[in-house]
């Protein structure tokens, strides 16, 4: 403690901006850690107490994934015997139309039995009305809102509130007004109560619901009536306590999570090389206050602990910062994320609060801090093997002995040698292919300082072409100082090579994505129930399809029904379509089957065609009988075609629409697949769609053209980690850049001022200082392409192999490669004005005297 | 077993034989082949706000093993509202309502019998006819109400039928075999008490045409008034099926 307050504390003051660089490096890895986990926490807490909330009482839930099942599933419910209480439940979120309000979060429930389960608590004087069920039965326009929401809405008991209906807008009374808390706090207070035969009528279900809430009677354990329900379901139906959905929700958006705890850990590792680069500096510069020390008898270990614990004290400010910044960040971006989970997988959420999860705190907390000592231990084990004698001596401890260096390639090669290993050795998947991409981000850090020699070694004469002094000192200080150099270049450098690996993956997507819309996506409209086509809330009769199709203008319609199942474990899609028309107008890749026989087979009710990726992840081959839950019982048919398919991210199992019908009992419609008749134009043909049915349907009619454009505005919110990731590649070179610098500057005090006592002039210094920046600059982001390029090839194998099964071709994002180019120059050459500047207003007698 | 023992068992089982009885005696002389009135219910909450209903009863058999259709005639907001009921001796009712705004029927699964009857203060076991067999009873003693001479019986559910009650105390006059009060108890607390009055000879049977229910915690009470009740009415079967409560 006396060294570091007699030592450390002098040498902070005196170096004030590169302490707030080292904490703002460590910060910037926890902010993303704090923030990217907190907000992705925060959505999926959300989601998990709005069900909590909603459940009230309830044991199980009885569900058919997405879909919903035939109202005659509760009377089979309700006569299981260790049941006590069971009764349905529609749960939907409508469009309120109300300035700033967003979603309605609407709750069908049978009044006649579920206050037995749920509370509702009501305001005085309206006891009478809503305990009357009667009343509130008998007016299917009756609903129950939240005191919250009326008073953000100014309405009261009475009042009328516009909703959007299946049959276009409506106008319901508010028959009851709930109280702040409990239930009426789900999904941050937005929530409203009708009758569930009306919110059938509301959203097109038909006669069907979409879960039932039970009790288990007392006297049975919750499995022991799981089981029995189970029994008296068959397999068709799902049988889970509330807090799965919470689960499956999770499981939904484990992409997106993936990618985020991949950033995190991204940013945390570049944490780490600034705070490298700091200590390898500082030890540097100390050398000689180091000699002093070991010559006043202080020991290896005293050194060696005074740097751990400066980078300790470091950590814990970094942390400290991160985590502030971290929890504001979270704050906007779950905001981001409830919209965009809404966008990409129909399942809308509402961020009531940030959930800061201790855990997440405390780990951020310890990955800073020991992160930051980590990062240390190298240059305080340099510090305390310091020789005495030649502590004085200047100059080549900024650069890598031979030992060290040859020792650093044998090292690299080795790690080589273990990914090579893990890939021929069978390693595409699972812990091999994690252990070949982290020895690959080994590797390349240890031969980054080989690297950056050679590298400046061939710029060099490029450099003196450019400006012949100015380009030969900023080449030799860079040669003469790798270790200072190497850690700023590796921090960028892992920096774009994470965004050249995740543009690689967009671009590979979006390339990926308009080959399958332009073989599978060609009709000339799309007729869905809602702007967002994953929404699922509303759904049309069947009988409106007829209606469209008798239409002049148009020659053929084809009917989807889509809804989300369990199947292996996964939350896939099942789309259900009239297979042979369909087949006949589009032609996805096929992976494994032929195309003929696929569709005459699955079209007979015979087989289902499988996406890619649903096979991949479940590992289904063709041929195999899959399993597929629904109302009716297990669907076993066998596997008759594999195609390429992105109708959902998890994936999608294409089926006849006659073997939807028959096993959910459902013949509804998210969806109309409309071919117009010749010389009839998409514009022509939606406004008369609209104008025959918009006033009495709630119905969203998109071109071809505007649905490729939302299906790529969806992609682009999902990759939009990857423009943060391009802003945090930014920053991280700001900070390393001019921290090297600083230090470059600092150390060659004496040499800049022998060169302006010599007749330099102080444009010659400035444009030295720029030239250093400049190729700091260049140097990490050729090496950030081209590590980029094989940690494009690692990603593409874990979304295949590990996240979604989705193949995607290699495709090396020049775009976003040139686009970096431009940009990190010009970040270097801005990161290299204050210390460029300093470096010549700096007095030249100091920097004569300086050491 | 002492000789003082037997003798207690033995007037035990006579007390409960006789409750018993009385009980099956008030059943019997209520037995009717249908029924129906007219009703008027008015629902009075602890701050005296006052809510009406009124219905139209048809009962087509008795002893719970009857049929009722109830349609709602008044307020404007629930009229045309339907119930059918189907008693089953063995087991809780079946229920079905017709909702004529929205047009179809839903079937109603009151499978918490405590739920309160259409926000008055019947709960809906209140509602379901009680046949003799299905509870124990026994003698509590003689009490006088509203100036009748009463036996006052205990009744509790058998095991084979569920009761939001642990018991129930019946007023039963000596003169007329109906009752006069009901209380329903949970454990030492009594949740409801039913006063019966205003009874008229109705071809030949003793009928109550008021009747008031006390829902003790909430401090609320229901008056149903049932007027034009006939008995024996030529009912058909048919008016009592799902079709028939679609169609009126």
């Amino acid at each position: 403690m006396i060294l570091l307050r007699l030592l450390t504390l002098p040498y902070v003051r005196k170096h004030k901006l590169r302490t707030v660089l080292t904490i703002a490096g460590i910060a910037l890895g926890v902010v993303i850690f704090v923030g990217m986990r907190t907000a992705n926490d925060s959505v999926m807490y959300g989601f998990q107490q709005t069900v909590d909330r909603l459940a009230g009482k309830t044991h199980l839930q009885v569900s058919a994934g997405e879909t919903g099942f035939p109202e005659e599933v509760l009377e089979k419910v309700q006569a299981v015997a260790e049941v006590d209480i069971a009764v349905p439940v529609i749960e939907a979120t409508v469009q309120t139309g109300l300035a700033g309000q967003g979603n309605l979060l609407l709750l069908g429930v049978d009044m006649t039995g579920d206050r037995s389960l749920r509370e509702y608590d009501f305001e005085d004087g309206e006891e009478a009305v809503i305990d009357d069920p009667l009343v509130f039965l008998a007016q299917p326009d009756s609903i129950m809102i939240t005191r919250d929401f009326a008073n953000q809405n100014k309405l009261s008991s009475g009042d009328k509130l516009k909703l959007e209906t299946i049959a276009g807008p409506k106008q319901f009374t508010i028959r009851g007004i709930m109280k702040p808390g409990g239930m009426a706090s789900a999904f941050g207070g937005n929530l409203a109560v009708m009758d569930i035969y009306a919110a059938q009528f509301i959203f097109g279900r038909g006669r069907s619901f979409d879960r039932i809430d039970l009790t288990i009677k007392p006297g049975y354990t919750l499995e022991q009536g799981r089981a029995a329900l189970e029994k008296a379901l068959g397999g068709g139906l799902q049988v889970d306590p509330p807090s799965s959905r919470g689960k499956q929700f999770e499981s939904i958006a484990s992409i997106f999570s993936v990618g985020a705890s991949l950033n995190s850990l991204f940013a945390l590792l570049i944490g780490l090389f600034i705070i490298y680069n700091t200590f390898s500096i500082a030890v540097t510069q100390r050398r000689a206050e180091i000699g002093v020390l070991r010559s006043l008898g202080a020991t290896r270990g005293q050194i060696r602990m005074l740097f751990l614990m400066e980078s300790a004290a470091l950590g814990l400010a970094g942390s400290l910062t991160g985590i502030f910044f971290g929890l504001l960040l979270a704050r906007g971006m779950a905001q981001y994320l409830s919209s965009f989970f809404g966008e990409m997988y129909g399942v809308t959420q509402r961020v009531e609060q940030i959930s800061a999860d201790p855990r997440v705190l405390g780990l951020a907390m310890f990955a800073g801090i020991f992160m930051s000592m980590l990062a240390a231990w190298i240059p305080a084990r340099a510090a305390s093997e310091v020789d005495p004698v030649k502590a004085l001596h200047k100059g080549a401890y900024e650069s890598f002995s031979d030992h060290e260096n040859r020792r650093r390639l044998w090292a690299a090669a080795t790690m080589c040698a273990l990914a090579a290993g893990c890939w021929f050795g069978g390693g595409s998947r699972g812990l091999p292919l994690y252990t070949g991409y982290l020895s690959v981000i080994v590797a390349a850090v240890l031969l980054t300082p080989a690297a950056v020699r050679w590298l400046v070694v061939l710029l060099r004469p490029l450099l003196r072409a450019v400006l012949p002094v100015e380009g030969a000192l900023a080449a030799d200080s860079l040669m003469q100082a790798p270790r200072r150099t190497s850690a700023t270049v590796g921090a960028v450098m892992l920096s774009l090579s994470l965004v050249i690996g995740l543009g690689g993956v967009s671009t590979a997507s979006y390339v990926s994505l308009i080959d399958w819309m332009n073989n599978v996506l060609n009709p000339d409209l799309f007729v869905g129930t809602s702007e967002q086509i994953a929404e699922r809330s509303y759904r049309f009769p069947a009988s409106f399809g007829e209606e469209i199709r008798r239409m002049d203008a148009i020659d053929d319609v084809q009917f989807v029904r889509t809804a989300r199942v369990q199947f292996r474990g996964v939350p896939v899609m099942v789309v259900a379509t009239d297979i042979a028309a369909v087949g006949k107008r589009v032609r996805p890749k096929v992976v494994a089957g032929e195309r003929e026989t696929m569709n005459r087979l699955a079209a007979e009710g015979k087989g289902v065609i499988l996406a890619d990726n649903v096979a991949l992840m479940t590992r289904s081959r063709m041929g195999d009988i899959v399993e597929i839950p629904s109302p009716g019982g297990v669907i076993r048919l066998p596997v008759v075609g594999i195609t390429i398919d992105y109708s959902d991210q998890k994936g999608a199992i294409l089926m006849d629409r006659k073997v939807f019908v028959e096993n959910w009992k459902d013949d509804s419609v998210n969806l109309f697949r409309v071919y117009l008749k010749k010389g009839v134009g998409p514009e022509q043909g939606k406004r008369a769609i609209l104008e025959r049915f918009g006033s009495e349907r709630k119905l969203f009619v998109m071109t071809n053209e505007q649905l490729r454009d939302y299906a790529l505005r969806v992609t682009d919110q999902f990759f939009g980690l990857t423009y943060m990731q391009i802003f945090v590649a930014v920053l991280v070179a700001i900070l390393g850049i001019v921290n090297s610098l600083t230090v470059s500057i600092t150390d060659r005090r004496r040499e800049l001022g022998v060169l302006q006592a010599v007749g330099g002039l102080r444009r010659q210094v400035r444009q030295a200082v720029w030239m250093e920046a400049l190729s700091i600059g260049l140097v990490s982001v050729m090496l950030g392409l081209v590590l980029g390029a094989v940690m494009l090839f690692y990603y593409l194998g874990i979304i295949r192999e590990e996240v979604a099964g989705i193949r995607l071709d290699y495709t090396y994002p020049v775009k976003i490669a040139l686009i970096l180019i431009p940009t990190m120059m010009a970040v270097a050459l801005s990161a290299a004005l204050g210390p460029a500047e300093s470096a010549v207003r700096s007095s030249l007698v100091e920097a004569l005297e300086y050491e | 077993m002492s000789r003082l023992a037997v003798l207690m068992l033995a007037v035990g089982a006579c007390a409960a034989q006789d409750a018993r009885q009385i009980m099956a005696d008030v059943q019997n002389r209520q037995k009717s082949n249908s029924q129906r009135y007219q009703g008027w219910l008015k629902v009075i909450d602890s701050k005296s706000k006052i809510s009406e209903k009124r219905w139209s009863y048809d009962r087509l058999g008795s002893a719970g093993e009857s049929k009722v259709v109830l349609r709602f005639t008044a307020p404007a907001e629930v009229k045309g509202v339907a119930l059918l009921i189907v008693n089953h001796p063995d087991r809780a009712s079946d229920q079905w309502m017709w909702t004529p705004s929205l047009q179809r029927d839903r079937r109603i699964a009151f499978q918490d019998r405590s739920t309160r009857f259409f926000g008055t203060d019947f709960s809906f076991e209140d509602l379901e006819e009680r046949d003799v067999n299905q509870y124990d009873y026994k003698m509590l003693g003689e009490e006088t109400v509203a100036g009748a001479p009463c036996w006052k019986i205990e009744s509790r559910a058998k095991k084979t039928k569920s009761s939001q009650y642990t018991h129930v105390h019946l007023w039963v006059d000596k003169a007329r075999y109906v009752f006069l009060r009901i209380e329903s108890f949970k454990g030492d607390t009594m949740i409801r008490r039913i006063h019966y009055s205003d009874y008229q000879k109705i071809q030949n049977i003793w009928t109550p045409l008021s009747l008031e229910v006390e829902d003790i915690a909430r401090k609320s009470k229901t008056v149903l008034k049932t007027e034009k009740l006939e008995y024996n009415v030529a009912l058909k079967e048919e008016m009592f099926t799902l079709q028939a409560l679609r169609r009126e």
